[in-house]
């Protein structure tokens, strides 16, 4: 008699117990917005994506506009184009030259590659928009720009590395970037090279902005819409 | 010898350019490339422009070599894009590198090369046009149609894997609008339209662009009819309303052009003017008097007998001091003095004598509105003027101070005292006049004067005036003038009298009678007229008595009636002048008696456009006695 008693009971909590938790379970998932430095957050990664693409979308038409801005007002007739081939400090890192390189990586290194080349600029736009400042006869159009890449910069890269997280959690790889060293460069007294020092500057961040928003809108279709866009 | 060398070596190479100019043979000019151009961001394409060929044929070439590389290539493809064009495939494109790209030109003579052109195929890409447009006019129930716009990308661009982001733009407007229509689509494939003109046919076309690159060339156009929103049904409705109002509006127009005369009367119907009730005034102008004069209830008339002999006497009663009375004028005396002009009858105090001026006046002519207001004095009176006391029996109240004195207009030598139909010079047609004055003339000589007495109160008195004017100041300015008058004449103006008289005449005030009626024997029934100030609150309809009339006592002067009032209902009493040629009868007050002078109103023949009506009861003449 006891027991069956006992053995009841015991059978009963169980099933409690497993009801509860899958109610638990279900409430967890349903949490819709994170709050800033919440662990286990769970935004969903579509909006994730959607924000990111926004972010690199919008960094790389201000990257167009100023390269354009600097290239009418201090370029003309320099012949800097020709001077600018294979000067950009993030060339080393191996990235896909077209649609059928792009496609074939697998996104998670399409994703660490993104995180890298982010990582790159961050240090070359700090300066920037130092040595900007400093110009005679700032800019505004050029400075504020500047100032604006530098701030979404920061925060897709964050963005990203919450993607990561979710995408392939757990697997955190030392963060590798390329170093910029064209700082002496920016701060050369030879008007002629140092212009030559921003317009590479802005040629390369022109360039590697534009590979990060297709990079994040193929990984966008991909994972997201299953390459079905 | 070297110098002959050297010479003869240039100078061949003298020939030589020399023929070759001649010829006009060079080297080939400079060639340059136009523009390069990738559909999809996987492959790209250039186009040159060759220079000057040099009139040779010449050879072309294009040479690059990508960034971070030393090796330059040539063109894989001169064909795929047109003549003078190099296409790069898939295998050939690299993005987010830099190439490097020249043209050749290489004739006979020489060869020449183009700038070098740095081309990256990231900043190229300009799209083909959008395909599969469709157009469809989709029509909800109870909503306004729209125009459903769908298509495609264009079949190179890869936008499924998300290589190329294509954004788009529609354009649309009516066949024969000069202006297009243009609406941003983002990213989607369709679009809506909404404000569609019907019946008109619309020309729609689509472009797109890559998210960061040019815009594509504008679709071929695809055109749609929108049908008219009226339908069939909704026509005829509208054709059978506006058949309808045509003609409704001839119906009217018609009826206006027709009776419009009578709609307006009925509309607005003319302000009734004064008239008699039961009594035609047509009648009057059209001389008929015996119709006229037997719906009055007359007999007898108009006489045939001869009326000149007949005298008929107004007494008039006027118990204040500013009523005026209207002399009766003597007909002798011709109004020379004063014009008898056609006046208004206002200009008629209302006692007036058969030659006032209303009795001159055209008015006159309706002398058989008299016996009408004899018999109905009341029933005129309301009508005309409650609140004046009007006395109808002769020119009643015109109060007016025009010093219109035509009574004086004296037509002939005639002895009564009766106004006579009108001096000649007076106006003409007096056709009715004459017969009353007949009558008037007649009665007179045939019955005695008798006179209507106006029992009243001791305070009325009796009293002559001829004036039209008002006041007692006028009175001096009448006796004068009746002195003057009467100076000039011949005869005796009976009115004279009452002058000498007055005093004692003037001791009464003065009242009006009203001729209540008059029944056959052509006696009048008169009655007190009601006093001005103590009479308005009264029922003027209501005599305060009916007072007994008095018969004639005896005659005086041979123009004078003295009445006497007799105690007896109904009595009526008529005054008649016992001679026509009498100037405008006068009573004579006598001291023991009554006495109401009633001075003839010419006015009295006719309606006096005053509002009071009164009727000359000269004209009025009955036989009586």
């Amino acid at each position: 008699m006891d027991n069956k008693g006992w053995s009841l009971k015991g059978s009963l909590l169980l099933l409690l117990l497993l009801v509860s938790d899958l109610l638990l379970c279900q409430s967890v998932a349903s949490l819709p917005i994170c709050p800033s430095g919440a662990v286990n957050c769970q935004v969903s990664l579509r909006d994730l994506f959607d924000r990111a693409v926004i972010l690199s979308h919008y960094i790389h038409n201000l990257s167009s506009e100023m390269f354009n801005e600097f290239d009418k007002r201090y370029a003309q007739g320099r012949g800097f184009i020709t001077k600018a081939i294979n000067s950009c400090h993030t060339s080393s890192l191996s990235t896909p030259e077209d649609k059928e390189q792009a496609q074939q990586i697998h996104h998670e290194d399409l994703l660490n590659l993104i995180l890298r080349v982010l990582r790159s600029w961050n240090d070359p736009l700090y300066h920037l928009v130092t040595e900007v400042r400093g110009m005679q006869e700032a800019p505004e159009a050029i400075l504020s720009r500047a100032i604006e890449i530098e701030e979404q910069n920061r925060r897709l890269l964050e963005g990203m590395e919450k993607i990561v997280g979710q995408v392939h959690p757990g697997i955190r790889e030392n963060e590798v970037y390329s170093v910029w060293s064209g700082l002496p460069s920016l701060q050369m007294a030879d008007e002629d090279t140092r212009l030559f020092a921003f317009y590479n500057l802005l040629h390369c961040l022109r360039r590697d902005s534009h590979k990060i928003d297709n990079y994040l809108k193929l990984l966008k279709c991909r994972i997201v819409y299953d390459s079905n866009c | 010898m070297k110098e002959s060398v050297a010479s003869r070596t240039v100078f061949i190479l003298l020939l030589f350019l020399t023929t070759s100019l001649l010829n006009g043979q060079s080297p080939p000019g400079k060639p340059e490339i136009l523009k390069c151009r990738s559909p999809e961001k996987e492959t790209f394409t250039c186009w040159w422009k060759p220079g000057d060929d040099g009139g040779l044929p010449t050879n072309y070439t294009l040479t690059y070599h990508k960034e971070g590389e030393t090796l330059t290539h040539e063109c894989p493809d001169y064909i795929t894009g047109g003549p003078n064009s190099c296409y790069f495939n898939k295998k050939h494109t690299s993005i987010w590198t830099m190439y490097i790209i020249t043209i050749n030109a290489t004739n006979q003579m020489g060869s020449s090369s183009s700038d070098p052109r740095y081309v990256d195929v990231t900043y190229i890409v300009e799209p083909d046009p959008p395909v599969n447009l469709t157009l469809e006019l989709k029509q909800p129930e109870d909503k306004k149609p729209y125009l459903w716009i769908k298509w495609y990308p264009p079949t190179l661009v890869d936008v499924r894997s998300g290589w190329l982001t294509l954004q788009y733009e529609i354009r649309l407007k009516p066949k024969k609008a000069t202006e297009w229509e243009t609406h941003f689509a983002g990213q989607q494939t369709q679009f809506k339209i909404l404000s569609l003109y019907p019946g008109q046919k619309y020309l729609v076309q689509v472009r797109c662009k890559p998210d960061h690159g040019f815009w594509s060339e504008w679709s071929p156009e695809s055109s749609i009819q929108i049908p008219n929103d009226v339908t069939m049904k909704d026509t005829i409705v509208w054709i059978f309303v506006a058949v309808l109002s045509a003609v409704i509006c001839l119906i009217m127009v018609v009826a206006v052009a027709l009776k419009g005369h009578s709609m307006v009367t009925c509309i607005l119907p003319p302000v009734p003017g004064p008239k008699i009730k039961g009594f035609d005034t047509h009648l009057l102008e059209k001389g008929k008097s015996e119709e006229l004069l037997s719906a009055l209830g007359c007999q007898d008339f108009p006489p045939t007998s001869d009326c000149e002999d007949l005298l008929v006497e107004f007494l008039e009663v006027d118990d204040s001091e500013d009523q005026q009375l209207m002399p009766a004028h003597p007909k002798e005396h011709p109004g020379q003095e004063r014009k008898p002009t056609p006046l208004d009858p206002d200009s008629d105090s209302g006692r007036g004598s058969c030659d006032s001026p209303s009795l001159l006046s055209k008015k006159c002519e309706e002398a058989q509105a008299d016996p009408s207001a004899f018999n109905t004095p009341k029933s005129v009176e309301k009508p005309e003027n409650p609140q004046t006391n009007v006395t109808y029996a002769w020119g009643s109240g015109s109060t007016s101070s025009e010093g219109k004195i035509p009574y004086f207009a004296a037509s002939g030598f005639k002895s009564s005292t009766w106004p006579l139909p009108q001096p000649p010079s007076q106006h003409s047609p007096r056709s009715s006049y004459h017969s009353i004055a007949d009558v008037c003339q007649l009665n007179m000589g045939t019955a005695g004067a008798s006179a209507a007495l106006l029992d009243k109160t001791d305070t009325r008195a009796l009293r002559f005036s001829k004036t039209t004017e008002t006041g007692g100041e006028e009175k001096a300015a009448e006796q004068r003038e009746v002195e003057s008058f009467h100076s000039k004449t011949d005869q005796d103006t009976p009115w004279l009298l009452p002058q000498e008289k007055t005093p004692l005449i003037s001791v009464r005030p003065l009242d009006y009678v009203e001729i209540h009626k008059v029944n056959k024997d052509g006696a009048l029934s008169l009655l007190p007229k009601q006093k001005e100030n103590s009479g308005q609150a009264e029922k003027p309809s209501t005599p305060e008595a009916t007072k007994e009339y008095a018969k004639v006592s005896r005659v005086m002067d041979n123009n004078i009636l003295v009445l006497v009032q007799e105690p007896r209902a109904q009595n009526l009493a008529s005054l008649e002048e016992p001679a026509k040629e009498a100037p405008p009868s006068h009573q004579q007050n006598q001291a023991e008696e009554d006495l109401a002078s009633f001075t003839s109103a010419p006015s009295g023949c006719g309606l006096q456009r005053a509002g009071l009506d009164y009727l000359d009861p000269t004209c009025f003449m009955h036989s009586f006695q």
